[in-house]
């Protein structure tokens, strides 16, 4: 179902994943008047990394954060478009944002644990669920596919603070996991971490993709080419009014992406001569 | 070894002395700092002196009198206070952290109403306490028809510290990153959930350490009271909240105000209670401020 033959080298290819979780088609991101995205046409595959691209202000985290409807939270924030989860439409009126960030999960940049013990960080989403089973194998299940079991086992009753930032995003990732969804999104989630602490991370992402679907934005282009299955390369463009918008130029499959790009401005960013 | 051998001079680090300017504003500095302080010790010196040959067991013992002053107490002083501090922090605490809430979590900022009475809250907060006074005679004791009781006073003195109880509270709700409550929400909470389970939580030693500043101006207040008609010398505890009653502050103004030496001596011990009080609230929320501060 790749459509790429009917397209010449010279339009942006555009491939769609064969199993979609996400199908977004035309989305266009507002903030009051102000259009941040425009156009976005997207598909994300079942259990693949799918990474997002592109230079700041590029609108890739407003796309990223339309998936669990945390823009919501912004006053004034809206989306035109559609984006399907599945084969529901998860603006509809009828969809509620609280179950949907349920089985939607995301990790957010700055490790962001609370101030509470290791255990009820974890727990904390089980509870506000209401999800069944017992508390203690919740919520060593998620500390051991998170890859921070063998670290915290012994001291679950002490406060997150005190563990490191690869930890502390580690346990993030956990809490996310605990409350079982079906998709992890990450906001660029190494930002704040030494390269030791990415490298986990992102090997942690690698085992996760079996049972999850991950989108990830990154500003890290190796860590997009490392982890992804498929890359969309964002850019921002000034229209005629010159107002800035965030475009999605190309979505490839990630080898593809790095190696023989479709597009000249995603070759200039991948290279370097922008961004 | 010419080369080695580089001017001493050009890399030299000497001090060249401190100029006079910064010590003269080093100076100015520490001086604003004495005055206030010093005024302070000088009051807490010249109470204590005063009224130290009453510090003893009979000023807790014994209801004020008019007849003998170098016996009279002012037990009922100390419970009436108890009383209305005990009551005000019932209906104003829950009431003020509410309303906090309300403004930092759910008002919307561009909706005119909402900004409406964010601002009258700053304004409110800086409403002279005698007009309290005023309002609490003429709605709650004669409208309302509660009469001169420890319920019209709690009442009042409630109203009084609102607005103060409302700011310190959005402060502290305010401190708690927007990232806890994102991390909340991304897992399927609720807001009331993320309210209740995260944000509250992270906020009560804020919320704590402001309401006892706000109980412990409460405390000090003698205006409000007096137009509230609790001005005479009450020689009885307050029963329950329907009864009459009389506060530390106005028992020492009604003391000051008599001739004899001894109401004098007798005020400046009934002062040292009230600051040994004000000392003690302000010591439990400094304590707590420093017991329970987040760092993030």
């Amino acid at each position: 179902m790749q459509n790429v033959s009917v397209r010449g080298p010279e339009v942006p290819r555009n491939i769609e994943a064969l199993d979609p979780v996400f199908t977004v088609s035309d989305l266009s991101v507002f903030y009051g008047a102000y259009e941040a995205v425009r156009g976005v046409d997207l598909t994300i595959g079942n259990r693949e990394i799918t990474a997002m691209i592109g230079p700041s202000g590029c609108g890739k985290s407003t796309v990223l954060r339309c998936f669990n409807r945390m823009n919501d939270l912004i006053p004034g924030a809206r989306p035109a478009g559609k984006i399907f989860f599945h084969d529901e439409d998860l603006y509809g009126d009828h969809v509620d944002p609280i179950e949907v960030r349920r089985r939607i999960g995301m990790v957010f940049q700055k490790p962001n644990p609370f101030p509470k013990s290791i255990y009820d960080n974890i727990a904390y989403g089980p509870k506000v669920n209401g999800m069944k089973g017992k508390m203690d194998s919740i919520v060593e299940e998620a500390l051991i596919k998170a890859a921070l079991w063998d670290e915290v086992k012994d001291k679950l009753k002490q406060n997150a603070l005190s563990l490191s930032g690869g930890q502390q995003q580690r346990l993030c990732i956990a809490r996310a996991i605990a409350v079982k969804p079906e998709v992890i999104l990450m906001d660029e989630p190494c930002s704040a971490l030494d390269p030791i602490a990415t490298t986990k991370i992102e090997d942690l992402m690698q085992e996760l993709a079996r049972d999850y679907t991950i989108v990830i934005v990154t500003h890290n282009m190796q860590q997009a080419a490392r982890v992804s299955d498929r890359t969309a390369f964002f850019t921002a463009e000034v229209d005629d009014a010159g107002e800035r918008h965030g475009r999605l130029v190309e979505f490839d499959e990630t080898s593809r992406i790095f190696t023989n790009p479709s597009d000249k401005r995603t070759e200039d960013y991948i290279t370097g001569r922008f961004g | 070894m010419s080369v080695l051998s580089t001017p001493r001079s050009a890399v030299r680090l000497a001090s060249k002395g401190t100029p006079l300017r910064e010590h003269v504003f080093r100076i100015a500095l520490l001086s604003s700092l004495v005055i206030a302080l010093g005024f302070l010790l000088m009051l807490l010196i010249y109470v204590l002196e005063e009224g130290w040959p009453r510090i003893d067991a009979t000023l807790w013992e014994n209801m004020p009198s008019i007849r003998r002053p170098e016996t009279a107490g002012i037990q009922s002083g100390i419970i009436g206070t108890l009383w209305i501090i005990g009551l005000t922090a019932l209906m104003a605490l829950p009431t003020g952290v509410l309303a906090a809430i309300y403004l930092e979590e759910y008002a919307d900022r561009t909706k005119w109403y909402n900004r409406v009475i964010e601002l009258n809250i700053s304004n409110l907060a800086a409403v002279p306490s005698i007009v309290y006074g005023i309002l609490g005679l003429g709605i709650i004791a004669r409208w309302l028809d509660f009469g001169f009781t420890v319920m019209t006073g709690a009442i009042t003195i409630s109203l009084l510290v609102l607005p103060i109880v409302i700011i310190s509270a959005r402060e502290a709700i305010r401190a708690v990153p927007p990232s806890i409550r994102e991390g909340s929400l991304a897992l399927g909470a609720t807001q009331w959930q993320t309210i209740y389970r995260q944000v509250l939580p992270s906020a009560v030693p804020g919320i704590a350490t402001g309401s006892i500043l706000a109980l412990s101006r409460a405390i000090g207040e003698a205006a409000p009271f007096l137009m509230l008609g609790a001005a005479t010398l009450v020689r009885f505890n307050p029963e329950g909240v329907w009864s009459s009653f009389t506060v530390l502050p106005l028992q020492i103004y009604s003391f000051i105000s008599q001739s004899r030496e001894e109401f004098h001596i007798l005020a400046s011990a009934a002062i040292v209670v009230l600051l040994a009080i004000l000392l003690l609230m302000n010591s439990v929320a400094i304590w707590l401020r420093n017991r329970y501060q987040k760092r993030w």
